[in-house]
């Protein structure tokens, strides 16, 4: 599986190969441009303008986001991780995020296409997608949104012991969604007339979307994919449930590989209902294996192609997700 | 058929940002004329202007302008707006409030929207001037919901979350008073329980400034003489902007919410002179015809009109025109009645804006119990003649107010208020 996704033209151009002369006018078109933003941020903005040093990008981008944030909401931006989500955390619509992308446009002197922007869910995203882009590097491949059909397709676990209905994977993470419907059958018993849902379960949920990430988002060496047969739960610290989870709730979980060292992989992991934290799990370690890929089966990636692409078949050597987009 | 009331008011205009000081600006016929700065030039003809105060829009930039404290905008609602945008937002809240209206009220299928302004040449140029230079990926996102004609109800109805009805209308000088005409069908019709009427306009150079192409700004560089609608020495209009809010409720509303309205609208009219693309019909034919439909709609015989708040603009030839129309309407009524006035001698024209600022002016009178009288007016134009036109304002109560509106094209409109 190729680890970045294929580009629209243009992108990963490296900029700027060699910084152009920042004449005084230019200072003072970009102190315009950056008025609303914090007096740092102009400051990065001019550094990396006569320097091209990407170490300042950062602290621009941040900048800029937060130029664009409703006051309320800026303190989470003070010490935001790179899991801060733009629309749900920071309530940034897509015509901000439009804002936001040409006054970076303005200030790193870059160009950046529609297209490159559907994939930016986190602040940690958008950093590391300008940070590619100034660099020259290939993008990271861009979160996937996996429904259930695919989840069943893919995952060695089956229902009645499935416990996802909705997953997205990307390289550096993965989320998921579990409704409780009330039907599970451990429900009758767990606990009598007092359906919860047991706290071993919901960390098998957690488990379930690692398993996913492993077969879909991890990185593999190459002609290898990671065996569904091959993995298996090993060990967890640092489990503590917050609340507890009944019928009707909504589970959104979310996992992160912390290590990554065959034939062990360790994540922390975390559920919420709402904005209420339900279960973290500081660390849970799995095994795996890889296996070759054309022994392996691959719905995986076809999954994603529409069914009939333009000359019917697609080349048995196409990347997948170049397949999925020229579909 | 259901009954319509007008139950809120709110005002951002040249005679005062709120009720309280534009009735007072209307009674005692004070002025909002200034020498507008950005006017202050050779090449610029035009001197005066009826300004917006405690409102700076200058800027092309939303985050530059200043406006009272008291009204709350997030930069999330203020980027998307033209300065009427702002200007209505504004007004919209004062008639919320005016009329004790709940957020349940407000956002439900029942209660829709219809707007008029003539949209943002000030910002459409701006952001037109930016695509030439810098091309169109460094556009605004937001810059055509800001600027095209449409602007104001685009982000009245998302700012305000209405479900109901929801248009814009664009008649020129007419459109505010078309958009009063068909929210009150909506309600007498049961498509609607309550609607927000809004007119609005810039007033800014990009708004005005082009009238006087046509010739048809007052080129008077005194305040207190520029708009005299009627006089002999009139010279052409003063222009304005600002917004005006009026929400109109069924009867079942009304009663529901226990509220006390400032007037019934019984019905409206409307007619075309089919003559001349901006030039009025010389009779007034379209006008009268409107006056004569909305009368009829409304089940009132023309001696019953105690006041008809006139389209009257201060040029030479739309006065003359709409005052032979009210002649023929009134030809066969009780002498020196209606007794007729036209609120641009203090406000100069609002063009979309003026058909619901001027309905707002006339119910605002009928529950204060006064008629504004004409400001300015000094000698009669022999062609205006046979008018009721008192100089100063009556001390008195009227009964039925009508309201005319007269856009390019030939489009007139006729709206008939009644006390409550």
């Amino acid at each position: 599986m190729p680890e970045a996704a294929s580009h629209s033209p243009g992108t990963g151009k490296p900029f700027p190969s060699t910084p152009k002369a920042f004449a005084p006018e230019d200072e003072a078109a970009l102190r315009e441009s950056l008025k609303r933003c914090s007096p740092s941020t102009f400051e990065s903005a001019v550094q990396f303008r006569k320097t091209g040093n990407p170490e300042h990008v950062p602290a621009i981008v941040i900048g800029v986001i937060e130029r664009f944030v409703e006051p309320d909401l800026r303190v989470k931006l003070k010490d935001a991780d790179d899991d801060l989500r733009l629309i749900e955390d920071l309530g940034i619509d897509s015509l901000t995020m439009m804002e936001i992308v040409i006054l970076v446009e303005d200030v790193l002197q870059m160009s950046i296409n529609n297209d490159e922007l559907r994939n930016l869910r986190t602040v940690g995203d958008v950093k590391t997608f300008i940070d590619c882009k100034i660099r020259g590097l290939p993008l990271p491949r861009p979160t996937k949104f996996i429904p259930i059909e695919h989840i069943g397709a893919v995952m060695p676990v089956q229902p009645p012991f499935l416990f996802l209905n909705e997953a997205s994977v990307s390289s550096t993470a993965a989320n998921g969604k579990y409704r409780i419907s009330g039907q599970e059958f451990f429900l009758q018993g767990h606990f009598k007339d007092n359906p919860v849902m047991p706290a071993s379960i919901m960390l098998e949920a957690l488990g379930q979307l690692a398993v996913l990430y492993l077969l879909e988002g991890a990185p593999t060496e190459p002609g290898k994919v990671v065996s569904a047969q091959t993995i298996f739960f090993t060990g967890c610290e640092g489990v503590r449930a917050h609340r507890v989870c009944r019928p009707g709730d909504i589970l959104t979980l979310s996992i992160k590989p912390k290590r990554m060292k065959m034939p062990l992989a360790t994540f922390e992991g975390a559920i919420r209902v709402g904005q209420e934290k339900a279960v973290i799990v500081e660390e849970i370690t799995l095994t795996y294996a890889f296996v070759d890929a054309v022994n392996a089966p691959v719905p995986i990636n076809g999954a994603y192609a529409a069914p009939e692409g333009e000359n019917g078949a697609m080349p048995a050597d196409a990347p997948p997700l170049r397949a999925a987009i020229n579909a | 058929m259901a009954r319509v009331f007008i139950t809120g008011l709110g005002f951002v205009t040249s005679i005062g940002n709120d009720a309280t000081t534009v009735s007072r600006h209307l009674r005692e016929l004070r002025h909002g004329f200034e020498l507008f700065p950005p006017f202050q030039k050779p090449d610029i003809p035009c001197k005066v202007v009826g300004t917006i105060k405690d409102f700076s829009t200058d800027s092309p930039d939303p985050e530059d302008w200043t406006f009272p404290s008291r009204y709350k905008i997030k930069r999330e609602l203020l980027r998307s707006m033209a300065p009427n945008g702002l200007f209505a937002h504004c007004a919209a809240l004062q008639a919320i409030e005016d009329a004790q209206l709940k957020e349940a009220d407000i956002s439900n299928p029942e209660t829709g929207l219809y707007a008029a302004s003539g949209g943002s040449p000030f910002l459409l140029h701006h952001h037109h001037q930016r695509l030439q230079k810098l091309g169109v990926m460094r556009c605004s996102p937001l810059g055509i919901v800001a600027s095209i004609v449409g602007t104001l109800n685009f982000n009245l109805v998302a700012a305000f979350k209405i479900l109901g009805a929801s248009c814009g209308f664009s008649s020129a000088c007419a459109s505010s008073a078309h958009a009063l005409g068909y929210a009150f069908d909506d309600i007498v019709l049961g498509r609607q329980q309550r609607m927000f009427v809004i007119g609005a306009e810039d007033g800014n150079v990009d708004a005005i400034l082009p009238f006087a192409g046509m010739r048809t700004l007052s080129l008077q560089t005194d305040p207190n003489l520029a708009s005299r609608p009627f006089d002999t020495a009139r010279d052409g209009f003063v222009g304005t902007g600002g917004a005006t809010v009026l929400i109109m409720e069924s009867e079942a509303e009304v009663a529901r919410r226990g509220v006390k309205p400032y007037a019934e609208m019984l019905g409206w009219g409307q007619a075309s002179d089919g003559y001349n693309v901006a030039i009025s019909h010389p009779e007034g034919s379209g006008s009268a015809a409107a006056m004569v439909h909305a009368l009829r709609a409304s089940g009132v015989r023309p001696e019953e009109v105690d006041y008809v708040n006139a389209h009257a603009t201060s040029t030479l030839i739309g006065d003359v025109s709409e005052a032979r129309a009210l002649r023929s309407v009134f030809r066969d009524s009780v002498p020196d009645r209606p007794v007729v006035s036209s609120t641009k001698a203090l406000t100069g024209h609002g063009l979309s804006l003026a058909g619901a600022m001027e309905s707002a002016f006339s119910v605002l009178a009928l529950r204060e119990g006064f008629i504004p009288g004409n400001a300015h007016l000094v000698n009669v134009d022999p062609e205006c003649q046979g008018l009721n036109l008192p100089r100063t304002t009556q001390e008195r109560q009227a009964g039925i107010v009508l309201k005319n509106s007269s856009g390019f094209g030939g489009a007139n409109v006729a709206l008939v208020f009644k006390r409550a």
